[in-house]
């Protein structure tokens, strides 16, 4: 099965203060990236849910991307604590259903990143590519 | 069904060179829900907003998305034009499809289609959005300004100004900052305090400017319009209504400190004003608790006081401090086994001060007549003349009691004469403390035993209240065999003769059995008698009960000591011949905590003796009191440990007897204890509890403190020492003073109440407690300023070592004419003027590797002008500035900088790597990067620019306010650029230095616009947050409560009655964690609840 022509979907959720606003930043400042990570805008990145992510691995997402703030700098204080402990417990329970955990990732990518928000984007982009669609996902 | 209108904008060709927009709204008219879908050039013009305008009106929408640029640039914009339409604002959304979309690639093919994903998920949100109505909060109209350096007087005085109410917290007890401690302030060379004392006393005087100074924010909740402060206002320990600053108090203090406002080129009283013109112009005493020899003391004795007052010459003030709390000065100064001494901080350093010979000093040489007084008051019974009976007598006299001591023997003073020898204690010291008793008009019966004629009960009948004070003088026997045989003699019985004069005849050999103090003293006296003699100790000499130094002066007497030995029987026919005696061995600890000693079998030897004097402990004699007078099972008397009171009402007792036997000061304190109980008891008030912290001078005291010996107790030389003269001949005048010196005042005031006593307007109040203050505000500004980078961290530099290299806050005190040189430049080590000074900036500074990373923005000006300064006062001084770059960015400072070279700077290109000392001159060695050399400067004098940082408390504010600050401490901004004197929290501003190092023209800019900022918030009634906050479905809330823990703003709480979680809609921020937390699903977040994630994440991977 060729992976050559497989363009991953992937879901990005990111904060509106810092990730959303890098990626502001980025299109601003005319950067390009592969357009597979589609942006869902958030308050905070404490807001998602581990069944949003999981919803969205079940509904056709190869990859998850969220973006939040750097630690210290959440705009609500400590929500990025909360979402940083939810993805790790989420790592191990998608490791547990057979999910390679390098479908989630979490970033912490503030307003004034626009670059790292790129190359993330790349980055995280040719991963999945290399992955291949997640099982079940396969047309 | 939603009727939703989505609008295209092309954005010129921004979006729509890479967007198929005509295509694009074809598709998405299609979509489910769609009810009108249309493109426009520029949808945020007027004619594009009118489109909308229109199409809601006409196709009577329900919603509408406006695909476009960044949210953060037009949802305003276009929620307005909903509002405009009639439609809710919240039901209006913006897809981005410029930032994310069209101007991040390249193909339009692929652009297009995640544009149309884009656009779909927010119609997927807006499907489901509720329409929401913003949430009012009245805004209470009042601000608080923390901090009154430059910037919170100007933002201070800008909202007062404004007619608003404002709160001015300030820490140190008078306002200004560091500017007040500048001379003059660059580029035009003003005068610091000149510029600044009006707006200080405008602060003073304005009427809408609550002051509260020496005071700390000790908590705030709330947030924007309703914030709740409590403020702690410090006691200064003066009233301030009534301080007048006449400044007669800070004349007499005899407790010098750093004076932190001249950066410790000199010291301050511990009362004292910070400079003469401060706002408030009052007096502030520090006093950090009790020291901890007070708190060391059984009796509270106030040692700190008294060595305080010793080292001013006061010696009979001393006297009278160290009498309030302990009438036995002379004893105590001779024979007391100091606990304070071991509690002396200074011991940490080199030895404890020399407390008690010091009060031994005051005591012999401080005494002045006392007048005769009479007291008028209800009658008190003390039976037993010994310490703890004389005390108790002694406080109660002087609370107006009159009291009668029964006591048995001819002689007044208990073990005081009748145990310890004169060579320790003589009679006329004992006598002085006695007379002083008896001057307050108690009462001595001598030759009268309660319990022969006269029994406990006559005196309760006869007495409001009596004292039982017999202490502990029954002797505990060996209990071996021959121990009644003639030629033993016990040691209480023994003292207790000598003492009074009775003539005892010893043998050449004398054994002493025991380790305690009598058995020293014993031995003491038997060895002046003219005996051998030898002590017999069953434990080693760690565990010798004597106090050490006791022991010491008996083995210098020639006095021998055999360890781990201990009499098994007295041999003699008629009278004693020898002791058969064991050897032990120290076994595993008993109840005291010491090894108990175990005989080892078969150890038994011979001592030939004359004598032997079995000194091993006593205990009381409370026989002659009934049943009624509960005993413990060691047989002492039961009593409330609060009180002192025994089983039986209106009895008291305390000392030895109720301790067994103890310590001198022990039973001086249960003395006071007693009349304090018994005081409160008759006059049906509370017993007073003194709550005492303990103080410690602050570690970095230690460390500049140099080490110097305690003073060494003269004392008669072993060949004089043949009668029963004092043994310690006491201290002179020079070493007392000298000893004194050696304190390191830990609690800084002592409460010596000198200052007490000069005060005319009666303003020192040392009872002065804390306050809690709470007041409701509306905005805050803070402005909380800076501290100088500590330069002991720039070892390279010699701060602290060589006292001519300052800092350059110290400089600025050295220049100003109000400062510890009155602005002449003199070096600190000798006063001579300096002819050569060398200035050495970024001293801290642009250091990443070791020390600050950024520019401290403010030195290179500041060195410029000490330059000149210095050249201007010092017409052939020599001023060289080592430099890295000359930062003078603002108006007129390159011209200023001009100016300085122009007069004579010099300077040199290039970092100093070492400061030091060669042959008593200061050597500064540095770079000069221009010639690429190495230069030595022999300089009089070094300047450090050092590097500014934030206040330490900004670590705490930033949790206390839930604001945030950098990784270099400074509080951050809400945008570097846009918004610079806003804090990330609505209602809290930002103001100063706290922010990031800047000028003073600077800071004021700042304040006035942190002033504005708040001013906007306060001049509304009401204000409105964001209706976006997440709630509480009740229905299907458990009241679990996971979401209360993981709100950061304490907006959920649960209701205890209902068992569901109410939300407080004003604290709430809207977040979101709760709802990702919530295990039911009912704290969902308005406009972002779980359905609509999901159905946006399905649109956006589906394929059509």
């Amino acid at each position: 099965m060729s992976k050559g022509n497989f363009e991953p979907k992937i879901i990005g959720f990111f904060c509106k203060w810092c990730t959303s606003a890098a990626a502001d930043l980025a299109g601003t400042s005319r950067k390009k990236y592969p357009a597979n990570v589609i942006p869902i805008r958030f308050f905070c990145s404490s807001r998602i849910d581990p069944q949003h992510i999981l919803h969205a691995f079940r509904n056709g997402a190869d990859g998850v991307l969220i973006g939040g703030c750097h630690f210290g700098d959440c705009h609500y204080q400590n929500g990025n604590y909360k979402t940083a402990r939810r993805v790790a417990f989420l790592h191990n329970l998608l490791r547990d259903m057979g999910v390679d955990k390098r479908r989630l990732r979490l970033e912490w990518i503030s307003a004034a990143e626009g670059e790292k928000f790129t190359k993330v984007v790349k980055d995280f982009t040719e991963e999945i590519k290399q992955l291949g669609p997640l099982k079940g996902n396969e047309k | 069904m939603k009727k939703i209108g989505v609008f295209i904008c092309h954005c010129g060709i921004n979006i729509a060179k890479t967007v198929d927009v005509e295509a694009l709204t074809e598709e998405i008219k299609k979509y489910p829900g769609v009810a009108y879908a249309e493109n426009y050039k520029y949808m945020c013009s007027d004619p594009g907003q009118n489109l909308i305008l229109d199409a809601i009106k006409k196709q009577k929408l329900d919603a509408v998305v406006v695909s476009a640029c960044s949210p953060t640039l037009h949802e305003n914009t276009f929620r307005n034009v909903s509002e405009r339409g009639s439609l809710n604002r919240y039901m209006c959304e913006m897809a981005n499809i410029r930032e994310h979309c069209s101007w991040v690639h390249d193909d339009k093919e692929i652009a297009t289609k995640k544009a149309s994903h884009i656009i779909k998920s927010i119609i997927e949100k807006v499907r489901y959005d509720e329409p929401l109505e913003p949430i009012y909060v009245d805004v209470t109209r009042r601000a608080l300004v923390i901090g009154a350096g430059i910037a919170g007087i100007q933002a201070a005085l800008d909202i007062a100004n404004a007619g608003i109410e404002t709160i001015l917290v300030e820490k140190t007890p008078s306002i200004g900052g560091h500017m007040a401690q500048l001379s003059e302030t660059f580029p035009t060379l003003d005068c610091s305090q000149c510029i600044l004392t009006p707006k200080m006393v405008e602060v003073a005087q304005h009427d809408k400017i609550k002051l509260l100074t020496y005071s700390e924010i000790e908590e705030i909740s709330g947030s924007v319009g309703n914030f709740k402060v409590k403020v702690r206002q410090k006691s200064p320990f003066v009233d301030w209504e009534k301080c007048n600053g006449c400044a007669e108090c800070d004349l007499v203090c005899p407790v010098s400190t750093n004076n932190e406002f001249e950066c410790d080129l000199t010291s301050r009283k511990a009362i004292y004003r910070p400079f003469p013109q401060a706002v408030p112009n009052r007096f502030t005493i520090t006093k950090l608790g009790q020291p901890p020899c007070r708190i060391a003391c059984p009796a509270g004795v106030n040692a700190q006081g008294y060595i305080a007052l010793i080292r001013a010459g006061k010696y009979k003030e001393a006297l009278e401090l160290e009498r309030e709390a302990n009438p036995f000065a002379s004893v105590c100064g001779r024979v007391c086994n100091h606990p304070c001494e071991s509690d002396c901080v200074r011991g940490e350093l080199d030895e404890p001060i020399a407390i008690a010979s010091l009060k031994r000093y005051i005591a012999d040489f401080g005494s002045y007549p006392v007048e005769q007084k009479k007291p008028t008051g209800e009658q008190i019974a003390v039976i037993g003349s010994g310490p703890a009976g004389l005390s108790c007598a002694y406080f109660l006299a002087k609370k107006n009691y009159r009291v009668t001591v029964y006591e048995a023997e001819k002689v007044v003073g208990g073990m005081l004469v009748l145990g310890i020898p004169e060579f320790r204690l003589p009679r006329a010291s004992t006598k002085a403390d006695i007379d002083h008793i008896k001057a307050f008009g108690v009462e001595i019966k001598t030759g009268v035993k309660i319990g022969d004629k006269l029994g406990i009960e006559d005196l309760r009948k006869n007495y409001r209240a009596v004292f039982v004070a017999t202490g502990a003088y029954e002797e505990m026997k060996l209990r071996v065999e021959g121990e009644d045989l003639p030629g033993v003699i016990h040691c209480i019985d023994f003292l207790k003769k000598v003492n009074l004069g009775e003539k005892v005849t010893l043998g050449k050999k004398v054994a002493v059995i025991g380790g305690g103090n009598a058995a020293i003293d014993a031995a003491r006296v038997s060895k002046r008698l003219g005996s051998d003699v030898t002590i017999l100790y069953r434990r080693s000499r760690k565990e010798m009960p004597a106090n050490a130094w006791e022991v010491e002066e008996a083995e210098k007497e020639g006095i021998k000591i055999e360890f781990l030995v201990t009499p098994n029987r007295v041999l003699g026919t008629n009278k004693i011949e020898a002791i058969e005696c064991l050897r032990m061995e120290l076994g595993a600890p008993d109840a005291s905590g010491r090894r108990r000693p175990i005989p080892i079998p078969g150890s038994e030897f011979k001592i030939p003796i004359d004598n032997m004097i079995p000194a091993i402990s006593q205990k009381p004699q409370i026989d002659w009191l009934g049943e009624e007078f509960e005993r413990t099972k060691w047989g002492t008397l039961v009593v409330d440990p609060n009180t002192l009171e025994t089983t039986v009402k209106g009895v008291y007792s305390g000392g030895d007897m109720v301790t067994g036997p103890a310590t001198i000061i022990e039973a001086v304190a249960a003395g006071k204890k007693a009349a304090e109980a018994m005081d409160a008891h008759i006059r049906g008030v509370e017993i007073e509890h003194k709550e005492w912290k303990k103080a410690r001078p602050a570690p970095e005291t230690l460390i500049g403190e140099k080490k110097v010996p305690r003073a060494e107790m003269p004392k008669l030389s072993i060949d004089r020492r043949k009668g029963f003269d004092e043994v310690e001949c006491g201290f002179d005048e020079e070493t007392v003073k000298q000893e004194a010196s050696r304190c390191l005042n830990c609690a800084i005031c002592c409460e010596c109440l000198q200052c007490e006593k000069v005060c005319e307007p009666d303003a020192i109040d040392h009872d002065l407690k804390d306050k809690i203050l709470e007041y409701d505000v509306g905005a805050i500004v803070v402005a909380t300023g800076f501290d100088i980078y500590d330069p002991l961290s720039l070892k390279e530099y010699s701060f602290g070592t060589i006292p001519d290299v300052v800092t350059s806050l110290q400089f600025e005190r050295l220049l100003s004419a109000s400062g510890p040189t009155v602005g002449e430049v003199r070096r600190p080590s000798d006063g001579r003027v300096p002819k050569r000074i060398v200035f050495i900036q970024c001293a801290g500074s642009r250091d990443k590797e070791n020390h600050l990373e950024y520019c401290s923005k403010i030195c290179c000006m500041y060195t410029a002008k000490h330059a000149l300064l210095y050249k201007h006062r010092v017409h052939d001084g020599e001023p060289i500035i080592f430099y890295i770059d000359v930062r003078t960015g603002g108006k007129g400072y390159e011209e200023f900088y001009n100016r300085v070279t122009d007069e004579g700077t010099t300077y040199i290109r290039g970092k100093v790597s070492k400061v030091y000392k060669d042959n008593g001159k200061i050597i500064v060695l540095g770079a000069d990067t221009l010639s690429g050399k190495q230069v030595e400067v022999e300089a009089d004098m070094v300047v450090l620019a050092a590097g500014i940082i934030p206040t330490k408390e900004n670590e705490e504010f930033v949790r206390k306010l839930k604001i945030q600050c950098d990784a270099n401490e400074f509080l951050t901004e809400a945008h570097p650029k846009l918004r610079p004197v806003e804090s990330n929290t609505l209602g809290i501003y930002l103001a100063g230095v706290a922010q990031g190092p800047k000028d003073i023209p600077e800071v004021v800019a700042q304040a006035s616009g942190a002033a504005s900022k708040a001013i906007a918030i306060l001049v509304k009634d009401k204000i409105t947050f964001e209706p976006t906050i997440a709630g509480v479905d009740e229905d299907l809330c458990s009241g679990c409560s996971i979401c209360v823990g993981v709100c950061p703003y304490d907006a959920r709480e649960l209701d205890k009655e209902k068992m569901v979680v109410k939300v407080n809609a004003a604290l709430c921020q809207g977040c979101g964690s709760c709802s990702a937390a919530c295990p039911s699903g009912a704290a969902q977040q308005r406009n972002l609840v779980d359905r609509q994630i999901e159905e946006m994440v399905v649109s956006v991977l589906e394929e059509k």
